[in-house]
């Protein structure tokens, strides 16, 4: 079957009413289980699953990957309102969407947010559709070293994300990969950390630390305001749902494009995903903008890189899920298994035996990105509204939808404390001028950069000059080396300068 | 001074932390004999090491920074709001009580003390709000997302979480 028969077969099946039908539905679930904290990607495909039983397997399919592009992107609503980002892949888009939200700009970072997910999104279709086999040998032939140099360009930013203060930054940074350490070790499963309490076994949960760190942190600053600016805050509450313009989206066509290139290779990559697809998008914007000192004090640019990423890597994971049946993420795994119990032959005699389900796959996946657009700012607006709610009410609620987002993601209550316990670090990280965000991009970064690099190891058997004698691995370390010292380097012969 | 505070207690346990945290259960024999495997110490302690030569330099660079500063006193540590400490316990005791408690205690509580604590001077208002959001937030978590919120350890309050999920299901069983 031609790439064109793929492209017009998949439409077709999307003009089966029902079908059609199934899909707004699950843009309208998955964005609103997106936008609840707690709530992942992975747990919105899981809750989806019940609704296919019955159906037969394309509507499903339709059904289901429409419940994971939209949670991811619905996860940004609550990131740019509230500070809470309702999945993990979510947390960049808080560095500079809550900011936004918070000059009265919501409507325009959420405009931006949902526009350039859906072009992420159909970015990562077509290149499924097209690349599949071509991305999916490519990307097999990354080694552990490659992957590590990928992560470790990823955490060069550290000394970039705040130029004033690049001491401070970098040990944010590196608090942050240290808390990744804790648990178990990636490859022996020695314990490491833990200082004997058996509830940190399996390493620091994500949701939990990164809801602590923004939603509850925020929360507690505002506490600190005397009653009076509370209070004409309450008054005062006005919302702009004002949408950005053309001249706005022209201005970041470059950056839409690199990201949803990056976040589509990210997301094919095994073991990556979304949320390290959009710090990585993120940090890379930040050393190629012409004003790096801007993000994270509110520009759409920041938004932008994070949405887009996360949304590519919803299509790349799909890559190797159908081409060769291997899941490229948690909610990929949850799919997999969705497809086999509906006889999909996942691999590479899908595109021989059963292309109708790749084409469905592909048409739903453009679709949603299309149709997620329009509903996705019919909720957004529905959820700014309630930033007009006086903070007396709405921060009690913040404080509450953290704690049962925290406990949701694996009905701990350890995962509570956890969360209550980073808030707390989050206020001291504010007080001592470190850098939350970089703890986080650390956090996050930290299991997959020790993991691969000791696989590296291992297989260069211990000799770290054959490690990075791959090209890839080589080059990007380089270059990530150069970015990590530039800006420490430029200080310094500025201040000789002086 | 509370920076510079945090940042000598931090030393302290990243020190102790790299003596005593790093690895908490033996290295497996065949790991250890590999002279290839990178053991699951190195790591950890690497990044300890950089910490602590980060954390040093930042702790000179306040005292430097400070050294003329009449405000750098152990006493200014002690400006943080009242109203945080308060922030801070009531986050802290939430996620310590949510079992004993369960979630509609908890839910209640929260909402009701730090609406209050926020400045909320509409008792009755408060009080209402807090009733109804407990109830909402259970319908979305526990009803439709098939979370299982705790119902805390308490018994009457286990027996009232019980007898709103029986009604709950009954008012369900009728709709459906």
């Amino acid at each position: 079957m031609t790439t064109w028969e793929l492209f017009t077969n998949g439409f077709s099946v999307l003009l089966d009413p029902y079908t059609f039908l199934m899909v707004v539905f699950a843009i309208v679930v998955g964005t609103i289980f997106g936008a609840l904290p707690g709530v992942s990607a992975t747990m919105a495909v899981a809750l989806g699953l019940p609704f296919t039983y019955s159906m037969q397997p394309i509507p499903a399919i339709v059904f289901l990957v429409a419940v994971y592009c939209s949670s991811i992107t619905g996860g940004s609503i609550t990131a740019i309102l509230f500070k809470i980002p309702g999945v993990p892949s979510s947390a960049p888009t808080t560095f500079d969407g809550y900011p936004m939200a918070q000059r009265g700009e919501a409507g325009k970072a959420l405009g931006i947010a949902l526009g350039s997910s859906a072009i992420g999104g159909l970015v990562s279709a077509l290149a499924m559709l097209t690349l599949s086999p071509q991305l999916t040998q490519a990307a097999l032939s990354f080694s552990p070293s490659d992957i590590f140099a990928i992560t470790f360009m990823g955490l060069s930013i550290l000394t970039c994300l705040d130029s004033k203060n690049i001491l401070r930054t970098l040990i944010s940074g590196l608090l942050g990969l240290l808390l990744a350490c804790v648990g178990q070790d990636p490859m022996y499963a020695v314990q490491r950390l833990t200082f004997g309490s058996g509830e940190l076994i399996a390493g620091l949960e994500m949701i939990p630390v990164l809801i602590g760190i923004f939603a509850v942190t925020e929360v507690l600053k505002q506490t600190a305001k005397k009653r009076e600016a509370l209070q004409s805050d309450d008054t005062n509450a006005s919302v702009n749902t004002k949408m950005p313009t053309w001249r706005e989206w022209w201005g970041i066509k470059w950056l839409l494009a690199r990201c949803s290139v990056i976040g589509t290779i990210i997301g094919i990559l095994p073991g990556a995903g979304a949320t390290i697809a959009s710090f990585l998008c993120y940090s890379t914007e930040t050393k190629l903008s012409k004003h790096p000192e801007k993000f994270g004090t509110g520009i759409i640019d920041g938004v932008a890189a994070s949405e887009t990423a996360n949304n590519a890597a919803t299509g790349g994971a799909m890559v190797p899920l159908l081409s060769l049946g291997i899941p490229g993420g948690n909610a990929a795994a949850v799919m997999m298994s969705a497809l086999v119990l509906k006889g999909v032959q996942l691999g590479p005699l899908l595109l021989v035996n059963q292309p109708q389900y790749l084409s469905a796959t592909f048409a739903s996946m453009v679709v949603t990105n299309i149709l997620m657009v329009f509903v996705a700012i019919g909720i957004a607006k529905v959820f700014a509204q309630i930033l007009a709610v006086p903070y007396s009410y709405l921060g009690p609620i913040i404080i509450m939808l953290a704690i049962i987002g925290s406990y949701a993601t694996n009905m701990s209550i350890a995962d509570v404390k956890i969360m209550a316990i980073a808030g707390v670090i989050g206020l001291v990280i504010s007080a001592c001028h470190f850098n939350s965000a970089a703890l986080i991009l650390g956090l996050v970064l930290g299991v997959i950069c020790e993991g691969n690099f000791s696989r590296a190891y291992t297989i260069s058997r211990a000799n770290l000059m054959n490690m990075f004698a791959r090209p890839v691995a080589g080059t990007l370390m380089v270059v990530s080396i150069v970015l990590l010292l530039w800006p420490v380097v430029s200080q310094l012969f500025r201040k000789k300068e002086a | 001074m509370f920076e510079l505070i945090c940042n000598i207690l931090l030393w302290l346990g990243l020190l102790y932390a790299y003596f005593f945290n790093v690895l908490e259960a033996p290295i497996p024999d065949r790991t250890a004999r590999n002279p290839y495997t990178l053991k699951p110490d190195v790591w950890p302690k690497a990044i300890i090491i950089l910490l602590l030569v980060c954390i040093a330099v930042n702790i000179i660079n306040i005292i430097r920074k400070n050294r003329n500063n009449p405000d750098f006193t152990f006493s200014s540590m002690f400006s943080i709001k009242v109203r945080m400490w308060l922030g801070i316990a009531l986050v802290v005791a939430a996620s310590f009580v949510l079992e004993p408690l369960g979630y509609m205690a908890t839910c209640f509580l929260v909402l009701f003390l730090y609406g209050l604590l926020l400045g909320q001077t509409h008792v009755v208002r408060l009080f209402i709000f807090a009733v109804i959001v407990t109830f909402l937030l259970y319908v979305v978590f526990s009803v439709l997302l098939s979370v299982n919120l705790p119902r805390g350890t308490i018994p009457e309050l286990r027996n009232f979480s019980l007898w709103v999920e029986g009604l709950v299901a009954s008012v369900k069983s009728a709709i459906m």
